[in-house]
């Protein structure tokens, strides 16, 4: 593997002063990101490289912080449409996460409408985990079916945040809302666990891209949402590397706890030690050295 | 088998379905428990009751003190156990009375060798532990959320009245991990001890020592699994701390309550005579030679499907090194048939009680006493 490249794609004026999301701007963004993925294709272009036409593309959102710091519905709808427009059929396209209720509390309408853009959670009926224990390194966990049976791709659609105890929350760590008993991974700064939940075949087999909504960042007592420490960062990252893409997300946290003068995670001894772990499992890079990171205003 | 319900004798199927048609129960069928896991898809009916033991910290954050891992959390998320979650920085249980397991069990099965033999125990549980041992004969039940299995409104009142409906002089906390369930264990044994009921819990001993005396005060036994004598194999196998359990176990054996040791043998990573020396040493440096000591054979389950059953020289061996050591009640269980599953007496070496399985068969004791030599026996007998 060579150099990862992230891409940072900032829209001036994507939120207005009541946080509202200006959806032509968010489209655009999206354009963009998918563009810049694979060198200046077209978005279309992008996605025919790197999904299948009959993929039943999984669009994992993170909902667990309510209607202020999920995943927004603007965000994962306007990547749904890009997905749609360029050939992914509507029914083959699912927006999910853990629960209904958080979803809807998010803001969400949940919809299984053979016809439109699937919106659901792991315990929607008929739904649930897969039986089968899944047993990898450290890991021992039930899929959602979601993942394990529905989709045949991935897409890590997270929100970029602080987190208490792994340090950071975004792409990888999303991946823990697909699973039965995330509750046991957070010893240890989540380390090794998130990388290697990410390892495991159902998971790292169907991943294909990560987009992190950077709209708004909550840069300290994350995972929660609190005002004070919560920045309108305006941006979406996109990345290939799911590595690589939280490693990015990483230093916008630190670079928004120093400008507040906040101490560093590893001051706080909750540095993301996992990218490290990921990285030596090889699953991505996190380090300067091999990560370029290129932004973008549009 | 029948159960009593609502003062009317009803076979055990519609025992569950009267309450609720969702109790799983635990151990019994391992069809019935993943039908009942994968089908959690109606809203959650989980309780809101405010959790006992922690501390509020700013920004809604809280911190944990039930057990040793002292969960820290932010809002919205749950402890390790699964079952516990800070709610706008107010820590609440979600299984106060959603019991996912109920049943009727001899006492042995818990087992409490020395504790009311011959009696039945109404045995409950609910979703969730404050460990992740990889050898968990209950993982269905103790390694979920609540909202991920079937569970039934069993309040402590109701626990109380189907004891005593069932003839069960006993509640037994147990299946999963009832330190997790503390604040419905609590409550139910205040009440249950009212009524002249017994409790006994079953459990891990990863509790942290106020909660632990607390608990103490209300209940009649204690089983505690001390899983090995390594702290290693905790972190591995056991994913927590050996030093708080075994705190735990002279916290305990302080009090005047009963208690019995369990110890799991686990083929190649629990088992040398070495640590099972070193355990038993410390017993009864500890505690003292009349704890009575279980050596259960280990079957594989859940993670560790990769270990054949614990072979019976080895439990012998370990039991051997017991009563060398100077313990005088050793047993070895999940063997049924073994004659270390009977009760001797340390003095004449008589047999006290003759078991197979989970059913007596004989008992000499009279008021406590060894029928043959009049040695008192220690334990709960009436």
């Amino acid at each position: 593997m060579g150099i990862s490249k992230v891409f940072i794609i900032r829209g001036k004026g994507i939120l207005n002063q009541y946080g509202d999301v200006n959806k032509k701007k968010l489209a655009h963004m999206f354009s963009q990101g998918f563009s810049a993925l694979t060198g200046g294709n077209t978005p279309g272009e992008c996605i025919s490289l790197n999904f299948n036409i009959k993929d039943r593309i999984g669009i994992k959102i993170n909902t667990l912080s309510g209607r202020m710091l999920s995943t927004r519905p603007e965000v994962s709808l306007s990547l749904a449409n890009l997905l749609s427009d360029n050939n992914i059929q509507k029914k083959n396209i699912f927006i999910w996460d853990r629960t209904n209720h958080e979803l809807r509390d998010a803001g969400y309408r949940l919809s299984i409408d053979k016809r439109s853009i699937n919106i659901l959670g792991t315990d929607t009926q008929g739904v649930g985990y897969n039986p089968e224990l899944i047993s990898h390194l450290n890991i021992g966990s039930l899929f959602s079916k979601i993942q394990a049976n529905f989709i045949t791709a991935s897409i890590s659609l997270a929100v970029l945040k602080d987190h208490g105890l792994a340090g950071v929350t975004a792409g990888m760590k999303n991946y823990f809302g697909a699973i039965h008993n995330p509750n046991k991974y957070h010893d240890s700064n989540c380390d090794p666990y998130i990388a290697e939940l990410f390892d495991t075949g159902l998971i790292r087999k169907k991943h294909k891209i990560t987009i992190l909504d950077a709209l708004i960042v909550q840069y300290h007592r994350g995972p929660s949402y609190h005002a004070r420490w919560a920045e309108k960062y305006g941006a979406l990252i996109f990345s290939f590397d799911p590595v690589a893409a939280d490693f990015a997300g990483w230093h916008i946290i630190e670079k928004l706890r120093a400008r507040k003068g906040l101490p560093s995670l590893a001051e706080e001894r909750r540095e993301p030690v996992y990218l490290k772990t990921a990285e030596k499992m090889g699953l991505g890079k996190a380090n300067l050295n091999e990560v370029k990171i290129i932004e973008t205003e549009v | 088998m029948k159960l009593k319900y609502n003062n009317r004798m009803v076979k055990r199927r519609q025992f569950l379905k009267a309450t609720g048609g969702a109790a799983i129960l635990a151990g019994t069928n391992l069809k019935a428990v993943l039908t009942n896991l994968y089908a959690f898809s109606q809203k959650a009916n989980l309780s809101k009751v405010e959790a006992r033991f922690y501390k509020k910290h700013p920004d809604r954050e809280i911190e944990c003190t039930l057990c040793p891992r002292f969960c820290k959390l932010s809002d919205k998320e749950r402890g390790y156990c699964g079952v516990r979650e800070n709610m706008g920085g107010t820590y609440y249980t979600l299984v106060y009375g959603k019991a996912c397991s109920i049943h009727v069990d001899p006492i042995e099965k818990k087992p409490l060798f020395h504790f009311l033999p011959n009696n039945q125990a109404l045995s409950i549980a609910t979703a969730g532990c404050n460990v992740n041992c990889k050898f968990c004969q209950n993982w269905e039940i103790s390694q979920v959320r609540p909202e991920q299995i079937n569970h039934v409104d069993f309040p402590p009142t109701s626990v109380v009245k189907s004891a005593q409906a069932n003839k069960c002089p006993i509640i037994a906390y147990t299946y999963s991990e009832p330190i997790v369930f503390y604040e419905y264990m609590y409550d139910t044994s205040q009440q249950a001890r009212k009524k002249g009921i017994k409790n006994v819990v079953i459990t891990g001993g990863h509790i942290n020592p106020t909660p632990l005396k607390e608990l103490i005060q209300v209940v009649d036994a204690i089983k505690i699994d001390l899983k090995s004598f390594s702290q290693e194999f905790y972190t591995n196998y056991v994913r927590g701390k050996l030093q708080p359990v075994l705190d735990a176990i002279k916290i305990v054996a302080n009090s005047t309550i009963w208690m019995e040791i369990v110890y799991l043998v686990i083929p190649t990573l629990n088992d040398t005579p070495e640590e099972i020396r070193s355990m038993c040493q410390w017993v009864l440096r500890e505690i003292g030679p009349d704890v009575p000591l279980h050596f259960s054979r280990f079957h594989p389950m859940y993670l560790m499907k990769n270990l054949p059953p614990t072979p019976i020289s080895t439990l012998e061996r370990a039991r051997n090194i017991a009563i060398k050591e100077g313990i005088h009640y050793v047993y070895i269980g999940n063997v049924p048939g073994h004659k270390a599953e009977n009760t001797y007496c340390p003095n004449c070496k008589n047999i006290l009680i003759k078991r197979m399985g989970y059913q007596i068969q004989i008992i000499n004791l009279t008021n406590g006493k060894c029928k043959f030599c009049n040695n008192p026996i220690p334990g709960i007998w009436s």
